[in-house]
């Protein structure tokens, strides 16, 4: 075994000995250190939300978003390098508006995924270039599936969820979505219920040691009239509100 | 650690070793076993199936999302095995070839010219170092107007041939022997009906595998004279299937 990959993986076009390209799994890395962004499809909609953590006290509240819409019916969340989480986020923005100045329809869920899939897996094809070291949650309004969560990763690795996670803290906040995916078998988990789920997933597994943050949440479903929006304000800090007070529970609890 | 030509950077770029050995090639065929799946390909005497597992680790996965067998034109269907984000590029460009070739000659593409294709395309990029080989082997079917059922199988070096029964995944070897024990004979590969080329290659996968798999673990895909569209059983009847391999045992 070449052990941390020493020589194998200086370039995206070399296989080490085990038949890994190290290149793209470091651009994983990079997204396992950003803030967690997790989603999850629900009966009339999907709640896509972030933690987006703040380097610098003078950042200006709800600035440098993360999540952004990319179509009226479609919207991403992206974590791990921000810069190529934007860069994703302008190709998907080109691929809606050329599908539908050419088809003359909203992009579908499937055909958005596939292309976005392809887009991302040939930046781990060529010597010239690296992988992004981003991954985002694309969630999606179509005629054929309805509402559609998907996660898109740096290989180019592109599955449609019920729930997902990526980032710091994705393992405790999937356990977390996997019991709420299995709570809800008969798929009667409401928007509005998850995006209070959602806030108190990322307020319970933000990490102490980490710096301030601030938790965005946006989606699409039935009460934002099937386009991507950030979630009300008022639903929102009181999502928020009923997060921060689930936390001093639990330490009051633990103490 | 790389020390220019010599011992070292045969490994990196698809160059010759001193042994005239392509590494990269061959740990590109790691990189297909280390996904843990595996594939059989069976061709009867009217029919062709293919046979994968379909391994979803995560239980938060749309288990409808999750596939191996593609459609490549409506007659010639595909098995791949390997990393998705590179099955999906093989599709792509093995989609493109056949809608090309319909476009420019008028007939639909033989399922072994597209194969013979598609292996070029993969040769390329173990000749050239601006681009690394396809973690994908991959299986095309289809029933040709002159040849009958073809099962034709690509591998990451460019290599591409066509198979009575093959396999292809992390227990290829094994499958292999299980499948030239049920597959001999001069009438080899001409003699199964489409009922015994289907529960030959689920019964090979059953057995290198070591366990009763359930039809959800599955994905069957077949083509036949009668029909030679490539189509995916239902569950319902991979598990009859699976039944009648479990009775006749």
């Amino acid at each position: 075994m070449s052990g941390i990959g020493t020589g194998y993986d200086l370039s995206t076009t070399t296989y080490s000995p085990d038949g890994k390209v190290f290149q793209v799994d470091y651009a994983g890395k990079a997204v396992d250190n950003g803030g967690l962004a997790l989603g999850i499809k629900c009966k009339d909609g999907v709640v896509l939300g972030v933690e987006k953590l703040l380097a610098f006290k003078m950042l200006v509240p709800g600035s440098n978003r993360r999540i952004a819409a990319v179509d009226r019916h479609a919207g991403m969340a992206g974590t791990g390098l921000a810069p190529d989480a934007r860069a994703i986020v302008t190709r998907a923005r080109q691929e809606c508006a050329q599908y539908l100045s050419f088809y003359g329809d909203r992009i579908p869920a499937k055909i958005l995924a596939d292309r976005m899939a392809h887009y991302l897996h040939m930046f781990t094809l060529y010597w010239s270039v690296r992988p992004f070291g981003a991954s985002t949650l694309l969630a999606v309004k179509d005629h054929e599936l309805g509402y559609a969560l998907y996660l898109l990763e740096p290989s180019g690795e592109v599955q449609r969820y019920f729930g997902t996670a990526v980032g710091k803290g994705r393992q405790a906040a999937k356990n977390e979505i996997e019991k709420l995916v299995k709570a809800d078998a008969a798929g009667s988990l409401s928007c509005r219920d998850a995006v209070k789920h959602l806030a108190r997933i990322v307020y319970s597994t933000h990490d102490e040691k980490d710096k301030a943050f601030e938790c965005e949440l946006s989606w699409i479903c039935d009460q934002s009239g099937g386009e991507f929006r950030r979630v009300p304000k008022e639903l929102a800090e009181e999502a928020i509100t009923l997060a921060k007070a689930a936390l001093e529970d639990d330490d009051m609890a633990d103490a | 650690m790389s020390r220019g030509s010599g011992s070292g950077y045969d490994r990196h770029i698809t160059i010759f070793s001193p042994e005239g050995r392509l590494y990269q090639v061959e740990y590109a065929f790691k990189a297909i076993k280390s996904v843990g799946v595996t594939s059989i390909g069976v061709r009867g005497k009217d029919s062709v199936c293919v046979v994968t597992q379909k391994k979803i680790p995560d239980k938060l996965v749309d288990p409808a999302d999750v596939t191996h067998m593609f459609k490549i034109t409506k007659v010639i269907g595909m098995c791949a095995t390997g990393k998705s984000p590179d099955i999906r590029n093989v599709v792509q460009k093995a989609r493109h070839k056949a809608a090309e070739f319909r476009h420019e000659f008028g007939y639909e593409i033989p399922v072994d010219f597209l194969s013979t294709r598609m292996a070029d395309e993969f040769q390329v990029y173990t000749q050239h170092a601006y681009m690394r080989p396809m973690a994908a082997m991959c299986m095309f079917v289809g029933i040709d107007e002159e040849k009958g059922p073809c099962l034709f199988k690509n591998d990451p070096a460019g290599y591409c041939v066509g198979y009575k029964a093959t396999s292809a995944g992390v227990k290829e070897q094994e499958a292999i022997n299980f499948l030239e024990k049920k597959v001999k004979g001069e009438n080899a590969g001409n003699a199964f009906d489409e009922t015994e080329t289907i529960q030959t290659a689920i019964s090979c996968l059953q057995s290198v595998l070591g366990e009763d798999l359930k039809s959800k673990e599955l994905e069957v895909g077949i083509v036949t004279t009668e029909n030679k569209n490539f189509r995916l059983l239902s569950s319902d009847v991979i598990e009859e299937h699976l039944t009648a391999i479990s009775e006749r045992d």
